[in-house]
């Protein structure tokens, strides 16, 4: 028998509801969520959302004008003491929103990350935790968990279960969430960074690279979404309320703020790149807590979690939303930590709070007043068991991981790590396919040049010419309307020598004008930008004539020596000659030459 | 095919026009469904149990939603929130308790204004009912009924039952629901469903019948053991085989069971906050300036007094530095007592690769158990305020055991003897209640043994 799951959308044909008079009943779900159905309910980026690009590049502004600054050294001199005294400790936990297409636990549509779908349009029966109503573990959930386990070196294990976490909230419909507390789906895992990543030399310890542990992960479900409506009204959607998360649980293995946050990066990367997680923590599909502890270097502290044991008493920062507060909040928690322990205080177990911008985390509450989850195996739902065959499939059909694709990016076409890097990073990965599709659009137009120098062309483009282009027309990369193919066409001119370097960057403005749909080569054609070789009558003519009108310049090169004064003739060679026609070679041999006599 | 009726209509089947009453935990679309809790006041489900659409198909008519024991949490219907279920039975002028949690479910069979009705038994809340109100009683085996549209009490024990006059149509509506339903994750599949098939007994043998010594307890009226010896020699005379039995865990089990029910209740009943439906007491019930937790005044008025007791109970059952020494003890006692069944039916437990057998320690096993459904005739309501609520939870010593095990049950009404109703009140109960158990999933054999002893009793 097969009766299709309820959907609450269809309940508006509802028959007339049973009230008792006297009582102040809710007649129903239905009509409060009616009613919040011409609510706006916001999508928009947490605010405090910083772009990756963004992050990178405030990150080395700040760095620098600290060490302009002179108070930033004195300070930094007193941070630097303090960190020679007390070592911090931090583990993390990420969630991250799985890309799928179904809940955990229902067959309902899984459009957390839709801002169209109208809101408590995607919530079946279990979902609002009608009476009655079970959980239907949904096996496609598992694919990208375990892609992501996978990934992320973990042991599979064969058999876990479903345990609930009891607390009381309106986005938790059933009073409590069900995760994997006592036996999670996989273990063991690790994830290597390296200072490209973001890790400091000194975490490295002199290595290249660093393995931060991963204890476990497991599966859970999303909460549902509160707008507040101020003063006292809050609204309710629960459309992401069971979306599928893996919770991914850090050894304490970080010691700086710097590698905490290099580690939540790299999960993110790893989990777009093997399509665990779709969308990242700039738009809420990633949400981490830290666990912040310090203690004295060389003292064992009475502490422990996660199986590390000596260390200080720890405290939980709770719900960071992006790279940048997770590195200040523990910044911040370790500065608070460290004072307090000077100050001959002592570190409360408790959980606290941080908001973007602010110095201090703040306490949001102590252990008194810490929830027992009250964990419990769920009665109705049978073990999670994992075939090894299952395992070995996508095992063998994993996507590449990004450390891969930097490494086979070098190798292949031979850019510095460092670019291929930053290549593999760069929006979401289609610069890395831009770059590739123009290397093999160059290998048919320019036979005689190894593989290797084409990719090192292409990615110097790409990269550099192609991003100060962009960053110079205050353009964004979704704005680019050049064409691997124009971009191939204009290296293949100028590596064969019949366009200047600087007709090639006027190209790119060329061909990224919508206004025209003319190939770069009718381009250079139409407006005579091919290099047409001057004669030698006329480059002498040329430079002649500048000579003339600076005889200041000219006594400067001849009477006083002044030969790098040689390159500004060259210059305005290049700058008053005719478009595409003058090669600064050339016009140097002649300059010097003529300035000899 | 059994019974197949046809309705005015020509429409085929089973249960065509008979009327079924449903106790009210159990969801329907057309009428409210409150589990008699003030806490559902009003609410109206979207969609019918699976249990309810399957008896709709074959036919039946949903005549009524009827009280229970507030969320199915009591022995004796008497905490609804829309008033406690009478008995049709007086003794001395004094109103007898008709038994819990499904008393509306007893009484609408026992006054005939159902054909049969649907109960949900968590540790034992539809024999006991059966049993005090003279009917018949049946607790499938666990995960053979839906439990889809059936609001959670304790969810790992919590079990559909039927009620009705007679083991025959127990039966027909028991044969209208068997299935499987994929929306309840503990419903059978079909491939344990056909191993327990496979491991049906040759029917109508001569049965070995065992008599769990455990069972006689102090507490035990004279009224009871006399018809459990009574029943026995009828099917000792009529050829079956005695067999005394041990089950040395039966004294802990309802230690157990009141442990792990009430910490699962308190987790299945944290649903109820008020936002989403049913009642919510006005005002602002989340506001920290009062220094309560959420819903705490919605909650502690939606509920009453039984419910929020073993809420309390669970929640500290449950909590990190009780778990160990309830929860988890309570959990091992759970194995303890179905490794006790396992070593004397016959059957293997097909749900268990190496369960324990009765030859494994040299022994033969029995087809089945007949033991009393509860240790008196119905206590007056008088009696029952006089009682402390551990002093209540007494009454379910003989049916938890079945429970905690998953086991197929049946309380049969069994004739008191003529010299036992001439010295009692004439409006008095009629018959005891007598269970028989059988092994996980050999449902078949409780009911032919449960038609078997209603047929020598007639004919005694």
């Amino acid at each position: 028998m097969s009766v299709p799951s309820v959907r609450l959308r269809s309940l508006k044909a509802l028959p007339a509801l049973y009230t008792r008079p006297g009582y102040t009943t809710r007649p129903c779900y239905v009509s409060k969520w009616l009613q919040s159905r011409g609510l706006q309910v916001s999508t928009a980026p947490p605010p405090n959302a910083v772009p990756l690009r963004k992050h990178l590049k405030d990150e080395a502004k700040r760095k620098k004008a600290d060490a302009k600054a002179g108070t930033g050294l004195r300070r930094d001199n007193a941070v630097t003491a303090r960190l020679q005294k007390w070592e911090l400790t931090v583990g993390i936990e990420v969630h991250a929103e799985l890309n799928s297409a179904c809940k955990l636990f229902s067959s309902a549509t899984a459009a957390s990350g839709d801002s169209t779908a109208v809101p408590n349009s995607n919530v079946a029966a279990f979902d609002a935790a009608l009476p009655g109503a079970q959980p239907q573990f949904q096996v496609a959930t598992l694919l990208p968990a375990l892609r992501a386990a996978v990934a992320l070196g973990c042991d599979i294990q064969r058999k876990s279960g479903w345990d609930r976490k009891h607390y009381f909230h309106w986005d938790q419909p059933n009073g409590y969430q069900i995760t994997q507390y006592y036996q999670p789906f996989a273990k063991d895992g690790a994830i290597r960074l390296s200072a490209e990543d973001g890790v400091p030399e000194e975490d490295l310890l002199g290595g290249r690279s660093l393995l931060i542990g991963i204890k476990q992960i497991q599966m859970e479900q999303d909460t549902a979404k509160t707008t507040h409506h101020p003063p006292s009204s809050y609204h309710i959607d629960y459309n992401r309320s069971g979306h599928p998360l893996i919770e991914i649980i850090t050894l304490p293995h970080i010691h700086s703020p710097q590698t905490a946050a290099a580690v939540v990066r790299k999960l993110q990367s790893v989990l777009k790149a093997v399509d665990a997680c779709t969308t990242g923590m700039e738009l809420g599909g990633l949400r981490a807590d830290v666990n912040v502890s310090v203690r004295q270097r060389g003292t064992i502290g009475s502490s422990s979690y996660s199986g590390v044991a000596g260390l200080g008493q720890r405290t939980e920062i709770k719900n960071l939303s992006s790279f940048k507060a997770v590195e200040d909040a523990i910044v911040a928690e370790r500065d608070r930590q460290i004072s307090v322990l000077e100050a001959g205080g002592i570190i409360a177990g408790e959980t606290r709070g941080w908001s973007l911008g602010s110095t201090e985390t703040t306490r949001l509450r102590g252990k008194e007043g810490e929830v027992d989850y009250r964990y419990m195996p769920d009665a109705d739902l049978p073990p999670l068991i994992i075939g090894n065959d299952l395992i070995d499939h996508l095992r063998d059909r994993l996507p590449e991981l990004p450390d891969t694709t930097v490494e086979r990016v070098q190798r292949e076409y031979g850019v510095t790590e460092k670019d291929a890097r930053t290549i593999v990073a760069l929006d979401d990965g289609d610069r890395l396919e831009y770059m590739e599709a123009t290397v093999e659009l160059l290998q048919p137009r320019l036979l005689d040049v190894d593989d290797l120098k084409l990719g090192k062309l292409a990615g110097n483009w790409v990269l550099h010419e192609l991003g100060g282009f962009l960053t110079a027309n205050n353009l964004c990369w979704s704005d680019l309307k050049i064409y691997p193919i124009d971009l191939a066409d204009i290296i293949a001119y100028l590596t064969r020598g019949e366009i200047t370097s600087r007709t090639a960057k006027q190209l790119l403005e060329y061909s990224n004008d919508d206004s025209t749909s003319r190939r770069v080569g009718d381009l250079i054609y139409d407006l005579g930008l091919l290099l047409r070789p001057l004669s030698d009558d006329e480059y002498t003519e040329l430079a002649r004539t500048i000579m003339d009108e600076n005889p200041g310049m000219v006594a400067a090169v001849k009477e006083k020596g002044q030969k790098g004064k040689i390159m500004w003739f060259v210059g305005q060679m290049v700058r008053r000659g005719e478009e595409g026609t003058i090669e600064p070679g050339k016009a140097k041999e002649v300059v010097e030459r003529m300035l000899a006599e | 095919m059994l019974g197949v009726r046809f309705g005015e209509d020509g429409i085929k089947g089973a249960l065509v026009g008979r009327r079924i009453a449903i106790k009210d935990n159990i969801v329907t679309a057309d009428q409210p469904t409150t589990a008699s809790s003030r806490i559902l006041e009003g609410y109206t489900s979207p969609f019918d149990a699976t249990v309810v659409t399957q008896l709709r198909h074959a036919g039946a008519v949903i005549s009524s939603k009827v009280s229970l024991d507030e969320f199915g949490m009591g022995s004796h219907s008497q905490t609804a929130y829309e008033g406690a279920v009478g008995s049709p039975f007086t003794r001395n002028g004094e109103a007898l308790s008709p038994g819990g949690s499904s008393g509306g479910s007893a009484m609408a069979v026992a006054d005939k204004s159902a054909w049969a009705a649907l109960g949900t038994d968590t540790g034992g809340s539809v024999r006991l009912p059966a049993a005090y109100c003279g009917v018949v009683g049946f607790k499938p085996s666990y995960g053979r009924l839906s439990r889809w549209g059936v609001i959670q009490y304790a969810n790992s024990l919590d079990t559909v039952g039927v009620l009705a006059n007679s083991v025959a149509d127990v039966e027909s509506m028991y044969q209208q629901l068997d299935h499987h339903d994929a929306r309840d994750p503990t419903s059978l599949p079909a491939t344990v469903r056909k191993r327990m098939t496979i491991s049906k007994i040759a029917q109508p043998a001569p049965l070995r019948v065992g008599v769990p010594l455990e069972y006689n307890i102090s507490e035990l009226t004279s009224a009871v053991r006399d018809t459990w010896i009574f029943t026995l020699s009828l099917l000792q005379s009529a050829g079956h085989t005695l067999v005394p039995v041990f089950l040395p865990t039966t004294r802990q089990s309802l230690s157990a069971y009141y442990v792990l029910a009430p910490a699962e209740a308190s987790s299945n009943l944290a649903k109820y906050d008020g936002i989403r439906y049913g009642r919510r007491t006005p005002g602002n019930d989340a506001s920290p300036a009062e220094g309560l937790p959420l819903y705490a005044k919605t909650r502690g008025e939606g509920f009453g007094e039984e419910v929020r007791r073993r809420i309390l109970l669970g929640a500290y059952a449950l909590s990190s530095e009780a778990i160990d020494n309830y929860f988890i003890q309570a959990q091992k006692v759970r194995r303890l007592v179905q490794r006790d069944f396992d070593r004397v039916f016959s059957t293997k437990n097909p749900l268990i690769e190496h369960a324990a057998t009765p030859e494994a320690d040299g022994a033969v096993g029995v087809d089945v158990l007949i033991t009393p459904t509860a240790p008196t005739l119905p206590p007056t309501i008088a009696e029952l305020k006089q009682q402390t609520s551990v002093e209540s939870y007494m009454f379910d010593v003989f049916t938890v055991p079945a429970s905690l095990a998953g086991l197929p049950a049946i309380s049969v009404p069994i004739p008191l003897s003529a010299a036992l109703r001439e010295s009692i009140d004439k409006q008095d109960v009629r018959s005891v209640g007598i269970q028989i158990l059988g092994q996980f999933g050999t449902d078949d054999v409780v009911l032919h043994a449960a038609k078997m002893i209603e047929g020598l009793c007639a004919k005694a």
